[in-house]
């Protein structure tokens, strides 16, 4: 399938001096959902900003549609919808204001605009909440709301930033089931940023890690696992007496061993050929085996591989919940 | 664009109809002004009794002409709703940039002269309603603004152009002024530094030919010293003289150049302050 967007070498410098995107490539087909995962600050929101013109480019070219984002940025937007992580929705309009202002911004108007937002409310389950003022809403409902204000004119990419952020798990899963209809029944591309492992897992065609500016790694997640991930078996011994690291890791099979206490983390591409070995190899050294426990490869496991570090250390920073809470407890 | 800029002008519009009590603080600074300011710093009130008529006619001389202090203040009074109304009207802008609905805009094919026209519309459209409501204020308290019998629908237009006028170049560079600034702090930091010197330094309260000379030059160039001046002929006098009326007129002619300039000034301001990160 064709490129629909087309990042080349893209970098932001901010003031001169904070680098927040720095040279990154990469390409997005159509009718694809491509996610950027990565940590506050790792620089995808920069990215999508560049992507939908509200940054400026310091350095690189980007095609969004086949349109030159920093010479045709006209053209640009009137081919993407925005999905930001911000609830931007007017709280003192009512969900059918909202979507009919947007609507009449992107030139939709008259009997096409209303059909349009009819439809797009009911296909998110608002239409018994569509005269009722935005303040009123749940959390859950304004993303849904902030969803389809993006679709009316049309586009052929949709960007989201963080869609589900500060939402539950179940309001989460209601999210994934709109996106995924949305991308498989109108064949929408789907850029989409997000800080949760699970989200990229489910609803990612590919998935880009970035960290610190870069892409870190890229694929598809069942690619992405294979070469980042392998089996993982975390063997807990009853007593810290000996550091058995060393021990561990020469064994035939184990590509790493990382130790917290008394608890060992072996990662091995094939837990089953390598087991025996560590359990015997265990036992020889006097040690006693309080639990042994089997995992088989997540995105978290890519991540802390790729990054070096926890998604869920990232999560538990809050910078980003704190921000959304303030948001959805705003009044205008 | 037009269709763009009234969509988003409606949209503030229909919010501010929704929320009635948001005029009322501008009403009542206004109704404060007239009926307190107006009462305890009549300067008719320093005559003391007994010293006769000719005291009177010479302050009420130095007052245009003016039956009542409060005849003098109203046009005062209202630049002066005008000024402040017009420089804290920015805080939605504002806030619409905090809460990232202007991105919203940015990101869709929203001419950015929409984004920022739309603004100064709305802006200018509440605060001109607000300044008839403190005319008709002025008029229903006691001893208020006392018209001419000559005063008709015309002359009230006559000085509501002065105001428009006026409105207009304010709205201009306090609607640019929200969008360049970041954060609600910084707006009002540099409002309160701005309207109180516009405020005293014209003739909104008393005469300009009171003033130390220095100040009197300063008051003289002040676009709401002018819009005061056109709007006070027409409501002490009604009918204008001839000389009356070229006076009037030079004042209306220096507030569309006022207005122009800070267009020009604010269109830029905004192109600016709209452009990418």
């Amino acid at each position: 399938m064709a490129d629909i967007i087309h990042a080349d070498d893209l970098t932001k410098v901010y003031r001169g001096k904070v680098k927040a995107v720095d040279h990154i490539s990469f390409h997005v087909a159509e009718g694809e959902i491509f996610g950027f995962l990565g940590p506050n600050g790792a620089g995808k929101t920069t990215t999508i900003k560049m992507l939908n013109t509200l940054a400026s480019i310091t350095e690189g070219r980007a095609t969004v549609a086949g349109h030159d984002v920093a010479k045709d940025p006209g053209a640009v937007r009137k081919s993407i919808g925005v999905v930001p992580q911000e609830l931007t929705a007017d709280d003192e309009l009512s969900g059918t204001e909202n979507m009919m202002l947007m609507a009449r911004l992107h030139q939709v108007k008259g009997a096409t605009a209303r059909s349009k937002v009819e439809t797009l409310l009911r296909l998110v389950d608002l239409e018994d909440a569509a005269g009722r003022k935005v303040k009123t809403y749940s959390g859950g409902m304004r993303r849904r709301l902030q969803l389809v204000m993006g679709l009316l004119h049309e586009p052929n990419v949709l960007f989201l930033d963080e869609p589900t952020l500060g939402l539950d798990v179940q309001t989460r899963s209601k999210m994934w089931h709109y996106i995924k209809g949305l991308n498989k029944e109108r064949g929408l591309t789907v850029f989409m940023t997000t800080h949760y492992l699970d989200e990229a897992d489910s609803l990612c065609d590919r998935i880009a890690i970035m960290d610190h500016g870069t892409i870190k790694a890229s694929g598809t997640p069942a690619q992405l696992k294979e070469a980042h991930g392998g089996d993982i078996i975390t063997l807990t011994l009853a007593q810290d007496k000996e550091n058995l690291t060393g021990f561990l890791s020469g064994i035939e099979g184990v590509q790493g061993v990382t130790r917290d206490g008394k608890v060992y983390r072996i990662r091995l591409p094939k837990m089953e050929k390598a087991l025996p070995a560590i359990v015997a190899g265990v036992v020889q050294k006097e040690a006693e085996i309080e639990e042994i426990t089997f995992s088989k490869p997540t995105l978290d496991q890519v991540f802390l591989d790729v990054v070096g570090r926890s998604m869920r250390d990232e999560e538990t920073s809050g910078s980003d919940s704190a921000w959304e809470n303030i948001k959805m407890e705003r009044t205008r | 664009m037009l269709d763009e800029t009234a969509a988003l002008t409606f949209r503030a519009l229909r919010k501010w109809v929704r929320n009635p009590a948001s005029i009322m603080p501008g009403l009542f600074t206004a109704m404060f002004y007239l009926a307190l300011f107006g009462s305890s710093f009549n300067p008719a009130n320093l005559i003391p009794p007994g010293a006769g008529s000719q005291a009177s006619s010479i302050l009420q001389a130095t007052f245009g002409g003016a039956p009542t202090y409060i005849t003098y203040l109203t046009s005062g009074v209202i630049c002066i709703i005008l000024v402040f109304n017009m420089a804290f009207g920015g805080i939605d802008l504002v806030l619409d940039r905090q809460l990232g609905y202007l991105n919203s805009l940015l990101t869709a094919p929203v001419p950015r002269a929409a984004i920022y026209l739309s603004g100064v519309v709305q802006n200018l459209v509440k605060v001109l309603i607000l300044a008839v409501l403190t005319f008709v204020v002025a008029l229903i308290i006691p001893n208020g603004l006392q018209l001419p019998s000559s005063f008709s629908v015309l002359d009230f237009f006559g000085v509501f152009v002065a105001f428009v006028l006026l409105g207009l170049g304010l709205s201009f560079v306090f609607t640019a002024l929200a969008l360049t600034v970041r954060t609600i702090d910084s707006l009002v930091a540099i409002v309160n530094f701005l309207t109180l010197p516009i405020m005293f330094m014209s003739n909104a309260f008393f005469p300009s030919s009171s003033f130390p000379g220095w100040l009197k030059a300063i008051a003289d160039v002040n676009p709401v010293t002018k819009a005061n001046e056109a709007a006070r002929l027409l409501i002490v006098n009604g009918s204008l003289s001839s000389s009356q009326a070229a006076t009037y007129g030079w004042d209306v002619a220096y507030l569309v150049v006022f207005a122009s300039l800070l267009g020009l000034l604010g269109y830029f301001a905004a192109r600016r302050a709209l452009r990418p990160e």
